[in-house]
């Protein structure tokens, strides 16, 4: 249609795009604040050429829609460091609450976990203070008063450790109702979108969908898969589905040997989510993994004391004259502590059960009242290998001492990690954010700055591994 | 050099790794290349160190070697993101995700012969 009219046509035509366009750069600028909002991008589209006069002509381009500027990959890439971050940052914060436990306070005059060390100290003191004078009184009740304090604060942190425990397990089992709620919105997204845009981009739809992923990804660790028409399917990192399609499978919880597990459908997914990340993860690599070390630790030391102590008193003679049941099994037994039936549950149950001082068997076995051989056996223990191959202060201050670098290399991956986070954050904004800086920019700036990282990096690690290892510093050339 | 209280004083080791850990993670390169230039003035004034301040660097080092780990490790997500980056932007030189034909900007007119220009 060689015409003057597709001249006008065209210009028209083009016209009519540009004012397209414009209404989508309106668009992009009304929602510069809109959480989680994608910039758009006008699609164009060639018209078919026409002939005026003999010449070929194009004929301008329409505006088709709009694609939003964002990338799957770089998502993705988000929302995994996220579940990381999320998963160490919930665990340490568990952490940082259980060392709080174990941390002495030297202001306080009440007893407490943080002051096992020192209860250690105490206990075999009153022992060794009584070898001076074995039949004196106030050095016995002394005796009797130190074990008290030891056995309390030992039963104590294996209390509050427990009810950490079972804080951490109400936290995790609160999150799936979240959990649940996000799979179901994402499904529903997924039906959406599916339907109204199963070859291009959904805008708003996936915005809000790339929205409830990254809220998901804060809460447990996942894989999104995507699949046909535009389509995402969500899996645990262990390939449990939670979405397919429009269909989610929700989250259930139910108590096994005392705490929550997570199922979906029959299936136990618990290690799997323990292992997985977010901060469900992070709870439960805290109650699961770290918390039962720390009571198990607890446990060994209340079963180690009590069970050598113990021995010892019932191999000795009391005040009254009467041996322990090591000296005679008809006698009855001379035991301090609560005698543990086993290391499990030892700490908790640890107490001091005799009441009257003469009870200590201070002498050797048929010796008399003024004889503190089995004190100073009793005293001795202090350095004999009782607690799981250590001696009860070197076993105490080893737990605390690996349980301080247990805190320090989550607070390490977590700092590294949120770090990380930050950094991809700020990728992500620059490309697919509304902003009016190009990403080039953005990505001069990483590059730019990952340059001159690497050369700080460099000469501080040569210097300071010179320094550590040899004690000489040698300058880089 | 930092001012406290109008008096100088020189940072610590564990100051400086923990800044660039930072400045790394807000993607601030001006004060990584400062840093960077502070790094090469570190390690010139270090070969002629006494004993003592040898020592002390020494103690410095240790303070800072959990810190140096996770400047490590920020270093490392960075090169993945660089790399992830690099994937994203060759990508989207060659057409977004979802543009099925190409939709890069096309000229207002495809012949040059109608547009009186040329």
């Amino acid at each position: 249609m060689g015409t003057i009219s597709s001249a006008f046509s065209l210009i028209s035509g083009a016209l009519n795009a540009d004012q397209s366009a414009l209404s989508i750069v309106s668009s992009n600028v009304a929602n510069a604040n809109t959480p989680g909002y994608t910039r758009e991008i006008p699609n164009w589209q060639e018209n078919d050429p026409v002939s005026i006069n003999g010449l070929e002509c194009g004929t301008g381009v329409t505006q088709t829609g709009a694609t939003s500027v964002r990338d799957r990959i770089l998502t993705e890439r988000l929302n995994q460091q996220q579940q990381m971050a999320a998963a160490s940052g919930s665990r340490l914060a568990a952490l940082n609450a259980i060392q709080a436990l174990f941390t002495p306070d030297s202001g306080s005059t009440s007893s407490r976990a943080g002051d096992i060390g020192s209860d250690i100290t105490g206990f075999f003191n009153s022992l060794s203070a009584l070898e001076a004078n074995p039949t004196n009184n106030a050095l016995r009740q002394q005796v009797l008063s130190t074990a008290t304090t030891l056995a309390g604060d030992i039963s104590n942190a294996a209390r509050m450790v427990s009810t950490q425990r079972a804080a951490l397990d109400q936290e995790a089992a609160g999150m799936v109702a979240q959990v649940n709620a996000l799979t179901a919105s994402i499904a529903q997204l997924n039906g959406q979108i599916q339907s109204t845009s199963p070859g291009a981009d959904a805008g708003v739809l996936e915005d809000q969908r790339q929205q409830d992923l990254s809220k998901l990804s804060q809460l447990i660790g996942m894989n999104q898969i995507t699949t046909e028409n535009n389509g995402l399917s969500i899996a645990t990192t262990s390939g449990m589905t939670l979405v397919s399609g429009n269909s989610n499978y929700p989250m259930t919880t139910g108590v096994v040997n005392g705490v929550t597990h997570f199922f979906v459908g029959t299936t136990d997914i618990t290690s799997d989510l323990a292992s997985g990340g977010g901060s469900l993860g992070g709870y439960l690599a805290a109650r699961d993994q770290d918390i039962p070390q720390v009571l198990n630790s607890l446990d060994q030391l209340a079963y180690g004391i009590s069970t050598a102590i113990n021995a010892q008193n019932n191999a000795g003679t009391n005040l009254n004259g009467v041996g322990g049941t090591g000296v005679n099994p008809a006698n009855p037994s001379l035991d301090i502590f609560n005698p543990p039936v086993g290391v499990t549950g030892s700490a908790a149950a640890m107490s001091v059960l005799i009441t009257d001082p003469n009870n200590i068997a201070a002498a050797g076995p048929a010796a008399g009242s003024g004889d503190d051989s089995n004190t100073v056996a009793m005293a001795g223990l202090a350095d004999f290998a009782i607690v799981n191959g250590r001696s009860p202060s070197n076993f105490f201050s080893n737990f605390v001492t690996a349980l301080g670098a247990i805190v320090g290399e989550v607070q390490t991956e977590n700092t590294a990690q949120t770090a990380s986070v930050t950094q991809l954050q700020n990728q992500t904004n620059a490309l697919s954010a509304v902003n009016l800086n190009d990403e080039a920019v953005a990505m001069q700036q990483l590059q730019r700055s990952y340059q001159a990282a690497s050369q700080v990096f460099a000469i501080l690690n040569t210097i300071m591994t010179s320094a550590l290892n040899l004690g000489v510093q040698t300058a880089v050339s | 050099m930092q001012t406290v209280g109008g008096q100088q004083r020189n940072p610590e080791l564990r100051e400086l790794v923990v800044e660039a850990s930072l400045a790394l993670a807000r993607l601030d390169a001006e004060r990584l290349e400062e840093l960077a230039v502070c790094c090469r003035a570190l390690n010139r004034g270090l070969a002629g160190l006494s004993g003592e301040d040898r020592a002390e660097f020494q103690r410095q080092a240790h303070g800072a070697s959990r810190d140096m780990e996770v400047f490590g490790r920020v270093l490392a997500a960075t090169e993945a993101h660089l790399e992830v980056m690099n994937r994203v932007h060759e990508r989207m030189r060659g057409g977004l995700e979802y543009a099925g034909r190409r939709t890069a900007w096309v000229p207002w007119s495809r012949t040059e012969k109608c547009d009186g220009n040329h």
